[in-house]
Protein backbone atom coordinates (compact mmCIF):
# COMPACT_ATOMS: atom_id res chain seq x y z
CA UNK A 1 0.00 0.00 0.00
CA UNK A 2 1.40 3.42 -0.87
CA UNK A 3 1.59 6.12 1.74
CA UNK A 4 -1.18 8.05 0.00
CA UNK A 5 -3.55 5.10 -0.02
CA UNK A 6 -2.74 4.38 3.59
CA UNK A 7 -3.61 7.96 4.52
CA UNK A 8 -6.90 7.79 2.65
CA UNK A 9 -7.76 4.54 4.37
CA UNK A 10 -7.11 6.17 7.71
CA UNK A 11 -9.33 9.12 6.85
CA UNK A 12 -12.17 6.83 5.75
CA UNK A 13 -11.98 4.85 8.94
CA UNK A 14 -12.20 8.03 10.94
CA UNK A 15 -15.61 8.81 9.54
CA UNK A 16 -18.14 8.51 12.34
CA UNK A 17 -19.96 5.67 10.58
CA UNK A 18 -16.80 3.55 10.41
CA UNK A 19 -15.64 4.33 13.95
CA UNK A 20 -19.08 3.61 15.41
CA UNK A 21 -19.40 0.36 13.48
CA UNK A 22 -15.97 -0.76 14.69
CA UNK A 23 -16.92 0.07 18.27
CA UNK A 24 -20.20 -1.83 18.08
CA UNK A 25 -18.56 -4.86 16.44
CA UNK A 26 -15.82 -5.02 19.05
CA UNK A 27 -18.32 -4.72 21.91
CA UNK A 28 -20.43 -7.53 20.46
CA UNK A 29 -17.34 -9.68 19.84
CA UNK A 30 -16.39 -9.28 23.52
CA UNK A 31 -19.90 -10.12 24.65
CA UNK A 32 -20.35 -6.74 26.34
CA UNK A 33 -23.47 -5.69 24.45
CA UNK A 34 -26.43 -7.26 22.70
CA UNK A 35 -27.45 -5.86 19.31
CA UNK A 36 -31.13 -6.71 19.73
CA UNK A 37 -31.27 -4.60 22.87
CA UNK A 38 -29.70 -1.67 21.02
CA UNK A 39 -32.37 -1.99 18.34
CA UNK A 40 -35.22 -2.10 20.83
CA UNK A 41 -33.89 0.88 22.79
CA UNK A 42 -33.66 2.99 19.63
CA UNK A 43 -37.15 1.89 18.63
CA UNK A 44 -38.56 2.91 22.02
CA UNK A 45 -36.88 6.32 22.08
CA UNK A 46 -37.70 7.16 18.48
CA UNK A 47 -41.29 6.00 18.38
CA UNK A 48 -42.79 5.61 21.84
CA UNK A 49 -41.26 8.66 23.52
CA UNK A 50 -41.62 12.21 22.30
CA UNK A 51 -43.09 15.65 22.93
CA UNK A 52 -46.63 14.26 22.69
CA UNK A 53 -46.25 13.01 26.28
CA UNK A 54 -45.52 16.47 27.67
CA UNK A 55 -48.03 18.05 25.30
CA UNK A 56 -50.92 15.98 26.66
CA UNK A 57 -50.10 17.11 30.21
CA UNK A 58 -49.99 20.75 29.09
CA UNK A 59 -53.32 20.45 27.25
CA UNK A 60 -54.93 18.84 30.26
CA UNK A 61 -53.56 21.61 32.48
CA UNK A 62 -55.11 24.22 30.15
CA UNK A 63 -58.48 22.51 30.40
CA UNK A 64 -58.55 21.69 34.11
CA UNK A 65 -57.39 24.44 36.50
CA UNK A 66 -57.34 22.08 39.47
CA UNK A 67 -55.08 19.66 37.55
CA UNK A 68 -52.86 22.56 36.52
CA UNK A 69 -52.38 23.67 40.12
CA UNK A 70 -51.45 20.18 41.29
CA UNK A 71 -49.18 19.61 38.30
CA UNK A 72 -47.22 22.75 39.09
CA UNK A 73 -47.18 22.21 42.86
CA UNK A 74 -46.27 18.51 42.92
CA UNK A 75 -45.21 17.35 39.50
CA UNK A 76 -43.69 14.03 40.60
CA UNK A 77 -46.91 12.94 42.29
CA UNK A 78 -49.06 13.90 39.28
CA UNK A 79 -46.73 12.15 36.82
CA UNK A 80 -47.07 9.00 38.90
CA UNK A 81 -50.87 9.28 38.87
CA UNK A 82 -50.80 9.85 35.10
CA UNK A 83 -48.54 6.82 34.65
CA UNK A 84 -45.76 8.90 33.10
CA UNK A 85 -42.32 7.56 33.99
CA UNK A 86 -38.99 6.75 32.41
CA UNK A 87 -35.50 8.01 31.82
CA UNK A 88 -34.38 11.39 33.06
CA UNK A 89 -37.64 12.36 34.77
CA UNK A 90 -37.10 11.04 38.25
CA UNK A 91 -37.78 14.56 39.55
CA UNK A 92 -39.49 17.19 37.45
CA UNK A 93 -40.60 20.76 38.04
CA UNK A 94 -43.08 22.51 35.78
CA UNK A 95 -42.55 26.23 35.28
CA UNK A 96 -45.72 27.97 34.15
CA UNK A 97 -45.58 30.97 31.84
CA UNK A 98 -48.03 33.74 32.59
CA UNK A 99 -48.53 37.28 31.38
CA UNK A 100 -45.29 39.12 32.18
CA UNK A 101 -43.30 35.96 33.03
CA UNK A 102 -41.52 33.70 30.55
CA UNK A 103 -39.55 30.58 31.51
CA UNK A 104 -36.77 28.92 29.51
CA UNK A 105 -34.73 25.78 30.26
CA UNK A 106 -31.05 24.98 29.66
CA UNK A 107 -28.28 22.76 31.02
CA UNK A 108 -25.05 24.75 30.82
CA UNK A 109 -22.75 22.02 32.20
CA UNK A 110 -24.09 19.07 30.21
CA UNK A 111 -27.27 18.73 28.14
CA UNK A 112 -29.77 17.43 30.68
CA UNK A 113 -33.33 17.22 29.42
CA UNK A 114 -36.58 15.48 30.48
CA UNK A 115 -36.31 12.56 28.01
CA UNK A 116 -39.44 10.69 29.04
CA UNK A 117 -41.59 13.84 28.66
CA UNK A 118 -40.10 15.28 25.46
CA UNK A 119 -38.14 12.47 23.80
CA UNK A 120 -34.47 12.97 23.01
CA UNK A 121 -33.28 16.56 22.71
CA UNK A 122 -32.60 18.32 19.41
CA UNK A 123 -28.97 19.14 18.58
CA UNK A 124 -29.44 22.89 19.05
CA UNK A 125 -30.38 22.37 22.73
CA UNK A 126 -27.05 20.58 23.22
CA UNK A 127 -25.04 23.13 21.20
CA UNK A 128 -22.37 25.24 22.92
CA UNK A 129 -24.04 28.33 21.47
CA UNK A 130 -27.30 27.69 23.32
CA UNK A 131 -25.64 26.47 26.54
CA UNK A 132 -23.28 29.45 26.70
CA UNK A 133 -25.59 32.24 25.64
CA UNK A 134 -29.07 31.60 26.98
CA UNK A 135 -28.00 32.37 30.57
CA UNK A 136 -26.18 35.54 29.53
CA UNK A 137 -28.46 37.08 26.91
CA UNK A 138 -31.71 35.10 26.83
CA UNK A 139 -33.76 37.94 25.35
CA UNK A 140 -31.42 38.22 22.40
CA UNK A 141 -31.12 34.44 21.93
CA UNK A 142 -34.90 33.96 21.99
CA UNK A 143 -35.30 36.85 19.54
CA UNK A 144 -32.82 35.20 17.17
CA UNK A 145 -34.78 31.95 17.48
CA UNK A 146 -37.97 33.75 16.51
CA UNK A 147 -39.51 34.51 19.91
CA UNK A 148 -39.84 38.22 20.65
CA UNK A 149 -40.80 39.02 24.22
CA UNK A 150 -41.99 42.39 25.43
CA UNK A 151 -39.33 44.40 27.22
CA UNK A 152 -41.37 44.30 30.45
CA UNK A 153 -41.65 40.50 30.45
CA UNK A 154 -39.43 38.93 33.10
CA UNK A 155 -37.35 36.02 31.83
CA UNK A 156 -36.65 33.17 34.24
CA UNK A 157 -33.89 30.85 33.07
CA UNK A 158 -33.63 27.40 34.72
CA UNK A 159 -30.17 25.81 34.57
CA UNK A 160 -30.58 22.03 35.10
CA UNK A 161 -27.52 21.59 37.31
CA UNK A 162 -28.90 18.98 39.75
CA UNK A 163 -30.98 15.88 38.98
CA UNK A 164 -34.24 17.86 38.75
CA UNK A 165 -35.52 18.33 35.20
CA UNK A 166 -37.69 21.22 34.03
CA UNK A 167 -40.62 21.57 31.66
CA UNK A 168 -42.23 24.86 30.67
CA UNK A 169 -46.03 25.12 30.72
CA UNK A 170 -46.69 27.56 27.88
CA UNK A 171 -49.63 29.97 27.89
CA UNK A 172 -52.79 28.76 26.21
CA UNK A 173 -53.09 30.51 22.86
CA UNK A 174 -55.99 32.83 22.04
CA UNK A 175 -58.68 31.24 19.89
CA UNK A 176 -58.26 27.78 21.44
CA UNK A 177 -61.24 28.05 23.82
CA UNK A 178 -63.45 25.61 21.90
CA UNK A 179 -60.83 22.90 21.35
CA UNK A 180 -60.77 19.40 22.83
CA UNK A 181 -57.71 17.95 24.55
CA UNK A 182 -56.34 16.18 21.46
CA UNK A 183 -56.57 19.34 19.35
CA UNK A 184 -55.02 21.42 22.11
CA UNK A 185 -52.14 18.98 22.50
CA UNK A 186 -51.28 19.45 18.83
CA UNK A 187 -50.62 23.14 19.50
CA UNK A 188 -48.04 22.31 22.17
CA UNK A 189 -44.69 22.01 20.42
CA UNK A 190 -41.53 20.57 21.91
CA UNK A 191 -39.89 23.99 21.74
CA UNK A 192 -42.75 25.66 23.60
CA UNK A 193 -42.08 23.24 26.49
CA UNK A 194 -38.35 24.11 26.47
CA UNK A 195 -39.35 27.77 26.47
CA UNK A 196 -37.89 28.95 23.17
CA UNK A 197 -41.25 29.26 21.41
CA UNK A 198 -44.91 29.95 22.16
CA UNK A 199 -47.58 27.29 21.72
CA UNK A 200 -49.00 27.44 18.21
CA UNK A 201 -52.24 29.30 17.53
CA UNK A 202 -55.14 27.28 16.13
CA UNK B 1 -15.80 42.45 36.62
CA UNK B 2 -13.87 39.33 35.71
CA UNK B 3 -13.85 38.61 32.01
CA UNK B 4 -15.53 35.29 31.28
CA UNK B 5 -14.11 34.36 27.92
CA UNK B 6 -14.85 31.36 25.77
CA UNK B 7 -13.87 27.92 27.05
CA UNK B 8 -12.09 29.01 30.17
CA UNK B 9 -9.43 26.39 30.93
CA UNK B 10 -9.82 26.89 34.68
CA UNK B 11 -13.48 25.97 34.43
CA UNK B 12 -13.12 23.06 32.04
CA UNK B 13 -14.23 22.46 28.51
CA UNK B 14 -17.83 21.69 29.52
CA UNK B 15 -18.48 24.71 31.75
CA UNK B 16 -19.99 26.87 29.05
CA UNK B 17 -22.58 29.06 30.78
CA UNK B 18 -21.90 32.73 30.05
CA UNK B 19 -18.73 32.15 28.01
CA UNK B 20 -18.42 34.53 25.07
CA UNK B 21 -17.46 34.24 21.45
CA UNK B 22 -20.31 31.96 20.37
CA UNK B 23 -22.49 32.69 17.36
CA UNK B 24 -26.14 32.05 16.65
CA UNK B 25 -27.81 28.93 18.00
CA UNK B 26 -28.06 26.40 15.13
CA UNK B 27 -31.83 26.35 15.52
CA UNK B 28 -34.18 24.15 13.54
CA UNK B 29 -37.73 23.98 14.95
CA UNK B 30 -38.41 20.69 13.16
CA UNK B 31 -35.16 19.01 14.07
CA UNK B 32 -35.34 15.27 14.72
CA UNK B 33 -33.27 13.65 17.50
CA UNK B 34 -31.03 11.76 15.07
CA UNK B 35 -29.55 12.95 11.79
CA UNK B 36 -27.51 9.86 10.88
CA UNK B 37 -27.85 6.14 11.42
CA UNK B 38 -24.57 5.96 13.39
CA UNK B 39 -25.99 8.44 15.94
CA UNK B 40 -28.81 5.96 16.62
CA UNK B 41 -26.25 3.20 17.19
CA UNK B 42 -24.19 5.34 19.60
CA UNK B 43 -27.31 6.21 21.57
CA UNK B 44 -28.43 2.59 21.60
CA UNK B 45 -25.08 1.29 22.85
CA UNK B 46 -24.70 3.77 25.69
CA UNK B 47 -26.80 2.23 28.45
CA UNK B 48 -25.25 -1.21 27.96
CA UNK B 49 -21.72 0.21 27.92
CA UNK B 50 -22.40 2.20 31.09
CA UNK B 51 -23.43 -0.99 32.87
CA UNK B 52 -19.85 -2.24 32.36
CA UNK B 53 -18.17 1.08 33.13
CA UNK B 54 -19.54 4.29 34.68
CA UNK B 55 -22.26 3.11 37.03
CA UNK B 56 -22.05 5.90 39.62
CA UNK B 57 -23.83 9.28 39.32
CA UNK B 58 -21.66 11.82 37.53
CA UNK B 59 -19.04 9.34 36.37
CA UNK B 60 -19.90 9.34 32.67
CA UNK B 61 -20.22 13.12 32.72
CA UNK B 62 -16.78 13.34 34.30
CA UNK B 63 -15.38 11.26 31.44
CA UNK B 64 -16.89 13.71 28.93
CA UNK B 65 -15.50 16.67 30.88
CA UNK B 66 -11.99 15.19 30.62
CA UNK B 67 -12.10 14.92 26.83
CA UNK B 68 -9.78 17.06 24.75
CA UNK B 69 -11.47 20.12 23.24
CA UNK B 70 -11.23 18.48 19.81
CA UNK B 71 -13.28 15.51 21.03
CA UNK B 72 -15.69 17.49 23.22
CA UNK B 73 -16.63 19.85 20.40
CA UNK B 74 -16.36 17.05 17.85
CA UNK B 75 -17.28 17.84 14.29
CA UNK B 76 -19.67 14.89 14.50
CA UNK B 77 -21.53 16.54 17.34
CA UNK B 78 -23.05 15.35 20.55
CA UNK B 79 -23.12 11.66 19.73
CA UNK B 80 -19.47 11.87 18.66
CA UNK B 81 -18.76 13.16 22.17
CA UNK B 82 -20.67 10.23 23.65
CA UNK B 83 -18.71 7.78 21.52
CA UNK B 84 -15.43 9.32 22.65
CA UNK B 85 -16.58 9.05 26.27
CA UNK B 86 -17.39 5.36 25.81
CA UNK B 87 -14.01 4.68 24.16
CA UNK B 88 -12.20 6.34 27.09
CA UNK B 89 -14.13 4.42 29.74
CA UNK B 90 -13.85 1.05 27.97
CA UNK B 91 -10.06 1.43 28.03
CA UNK B 92 -9.92 2.74 31.59
CA UNK B 93 -12.07 -0.14 32.85
CA UNK B 94 -9.85 -2.61 31.03
CA UNK B 95 -12.43 -3.90 28.54
CA UNK B 96 -10.31 -2.64 25.63
CA UNK B 97 -6.53 -2.62 25.42
CA UNK B 98 -4.99 0.73 24.45
CA UNK B 99 -5.23 0.96 20.66
CA UNK B 100 -7.41 -2.13 20.34
CA UNK B 101 -10.29 -0.24 18.75
CA UNK B 102 -7.89 1.43 16.30
CA UNK B 103 -6.61 -2.01 15.31
CA UNK B 104 -10.16 -3.28 14.92
CA UNK B 105 -11.05 -0.24 12.80
CA UNK B 106 -7.96 -0.80 10.67
CA UNK B 107 -6.38 2.58 11.43
CA UNK B 108 -3.06 3.63 12.92
CA UNK B 109 -2.85 3.63 16.69
CA UNK B 110 -3.22 6.97 18.40
CA UNK B 111 -6.33 8.22 16.63
CA UNK B 112 -8.86 7.69 19.43
CA UNK B 113 -10.04 10.11 22.11
CA UNK B 114 -8.33 7.93 24.73
CA UNK B 115 -4.95 9.26 23.55
CA UNK B 116 -5.95 12.86 24.25
CA UNK B 117 -8.09 12.57 27.38
CA UNK B 118 -6.96 14.13 30.67
CA UNK B 119 -6.40 11.60 33.40
CA UNK B 120 -8.90 11.41 36.24
CA UNK B 121 -7.73 13.79 38.96
CA UNK B 122 -7.49 12.68 42.56
CA UNK B 123 -10.03 14.64 44.56
CA UNK B 124 -8.98 15.50 48.10
CA UNK B 125 -11.58 14.06 50.48
CA UNK B 126 -11.00 16.97 52.85
CA UNK B 127 -12.46 19.27 50.20
CA UNK B 128 -15.73 17.33 50.33
CA UNK B 129 -18.37 17.54 53.08
CA UNK B 130 -18.45 14.66 55.60
CA UNK B 131 -20.21 11.47 54.51
CA UNK B 132 -23.01 11.24 57.07
CA UNK B 133 -25.04 8.07 56.73
CA UNK B 134 -28.45 8.17 55.06
CA UNK B 135 -30.50 5.06 54.29
CA UNK B 136 -30.35 3.89 50.67
CA UNK B 137 -33.93 3.60 49.35
CA UNK B 138 -35.20 0.33 47.91
CA UNK B 139 -35.80 1.81 44.45
CA UNK B 140 -33.10 3.40 42.31
CA UNK B 141 -32.96 7.13 43.05
CA UNK B 142 -30.40 9.84 43.71
CA UNK B 143 -32.53 11.22 46.54
CA UNK B 144 -31.74 10.46 50.16
CA UNK B 145 -33.60 11.22 53.35
CA UNK B 146 -31.46 13.23 55.76
CA UNK B 147 -32.34 13.42 59.44
CA UNK B 148 -31.39 17.10 59.54
CA UNK B 149 -32.93 20.08 57.81
CA UNK B 150 -31.04 22.31 55.40
CA UNK B 151 -28.95 24.97 57.11
CA UNK B 152 -30.45 27.56 54.73
CA UNK B 153 -33.87 29.22 54.65
CA UNK B 154 -35.85 30.53 51.74
CA UNK B 155 -34.90 34.18 51.32
CA UNK B 156 -31.30 33.76 52.54
CA UNK B 157 -28.68 35.65 50.56
CA UNK B 158 -25.99 33.14 49.65
CA UNK B 159 -22.81 32.90 47.65
CA UNK B 160 -20.88 29.93 46.21
CA UNK B 161 -17.16 30.66 46.54
CA UNK B 162 -16.26 28.10 43.84
CA UNK B 163 -14.27 24.92 43.67
CA UNK B 164 -10.86 24.95 42.05
CA UNK B 165 -9.98 21.38 43.00
CA UNK B 166 -10.64 20.21 39.47
CA UNK B 167 -13.01 17.30 40.03
CA UNK B 168 -16.58 16.83 38.87
CA UNK B 169 -18.95 19.53 40.08
CA UNK B 170 -22.45 20.81 39.43
CA UNK B 171 -21.47 24.34 40.31
CA UNK B 172 -21.27 26.34 37.08
CA UNK B 173 -18.35 28.77 36.96
CA UNK B 174 -20.55 31.72 36.07
CA UNK B 175 -22.09 31.87 39.57
CA UNK B 176 -18.78 31.69 41.51
CA UNK B 177 -18.62 34.52 44.02
CA UNK B 178 -21.93 36.02 42.89
CA UNK B 179 -24.62 36.67 45.53
CA UNK B 180 -28.04 35.09 44.99
CA UNK B 181 -31.22 34.37 46.95
CA UNK B 182 -32.51 30.96 48.07
CA UNK B 183 -35.91 30.40 46.42
CA UNK B 184 -36.48 26.69 47.09
CA UNK B 185 -35.05 23.86 49.16
CA UNK B 186 -35.25 20.42 47.55
CA UNK B 187 -34.80 17.07 49.30
CA UNK B 188 -31.24 15.79 49.58
CA UNK B 189 -29.45 14.05 46.71
CA UNK B 190 -26.19 12.14 46.60
CA UNK B 191 -23.31 14.52 45.83
CA UNK B 192 -22.05 13.99 42.26
CA UNK B 193 -18.75 15.69 43.15
CA UNK B 194 -18.13 12.70 45.40
CA UNK B 195 -19.88 9.80 43.64
CA UNK B 196 -18.19 10.60 40.31
CA UNK B 197 -14.85 9.96 42.02
CA UNK B 198 -16.02 6.92 44.01
CA UNK B 199 -15.73 8.76 47.34
CA UNK B 200 -19.13 7.92 48.81
CA UNK B 201 -22.60 9.43 48.61
CA UNK B 202 -22.28 12.44 50.96
CA UNK B 203 -25.92 13.49 50.39
CA UNK B 204 -26.70 17.21 50.42
CA UNK B 205 -29.88 19.23 50.34
CA UNK B 206 -30.29 20.87 46.95
CA UNK B 207 -30.88 24.59 47.08
CA UNK B 208 -32.41 26.54 44.21
CA UNK B 209 -30.67 29.92 44.07
CA UNK B 210 -31.99 32.82 41.98
CA UNK B 211 -29.36 35.14 40.50
CA UNK B 212 -30.18 38.52 39.01
CA UNK B 213 -28.62 39.06 35.60
CA UNK B 214 -27.16 42.37 36.83
CA UNK B 215 -25.26 40.55 39.57
CA UNK B 216 -23.97 37.90 37.14
CA UNK B 217 -23.05 40.06 34.16
CA UNK B 218 -22.75 43.62 35.43
CA UNK B 219 -23.49 46.49 33.09
CA UNK B 220 -23.89 44.18 30.07
CA UNK B 221 -26.86 42.41 31.62
CA UNK B 222 -30.23 42.28 29.94
CA UNK B 223 -33.03 43.83 32.00
CA UNK B 224 -35.55 41.69 33.81
CA UNK B 225 -33.67 38.39 33.73
CA UNK B 226 -33.27 35.92 36.62
CA UNK B 227 -31.17 32.76 36.31
CA UNK B 228 -32.12 29.94 38.68
CA UNK B 229 -29.54 27.26 39.50
CA UNK B 230 -29.99 24.15 41.69
CA UNK B 231 -26.91 23.91 43.91
CA UNK B 232 -25.79 21.29 46.42
CA UNK B 233 -25.78 22.76 49.91
CA UNK B 234 -22.04 22.32 50.50
CA UNK B 235 -21.31 24.77 47.66
CA UNK B 236 -22.99 27.62 49.50
CA UNK B 237 -22.23 30.10 52.31
CA UNK B 238 -24.39 32.84 53.72
CA UNK B 239 -23.31 36.00 51.96
CA UNK B 240 -22.79 37.78 55.30
CA UNK B 241 -20.40 35.05 56.48
CA UNK B 242 -18.53 34.69 53.20
CA UNK B 243 -17.17 38.22 53.30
Amino acid sequence: MTEKEDHRHEMDSQLPEARTEALEDLLVEKGLIDRARIDSLIERFEHDLGPMIGARLVAKAWLEPEFRDRLVADTDQVLQEENVSGAQIEHVEIKANEPGIHNVVVCTLCSCYPWALLGLPPAWYKSPEYRARVVREPRKVLEEMGLSLEAETEIRVWDSSSETRFLVLPERPAGSEHLEIEELAELVTRDSMIGVARAQTP
Amino acid sequence: MEDKTAVNQTLGVHDLGGTSGWGRVPYDPDEKPFHEEWERRVFGMMSQVLRHTAVRPGEFRRALERLAEKDYFAADGYYGRWRSGMEVLLEEYGHFEAGELDTHAGVAHGTGAGYRVSSAVEVDEDELPPDLPAPVPAHRTVRRELDRPSSFQIGDRVVAPGNRAGGHSRLPGYVWGVPGVVVKIHPAEVLPDSTAHNLGERPQHVICVAYKAEDLWGDDAEKGVVVNVDLYENYLRLEAEAQ
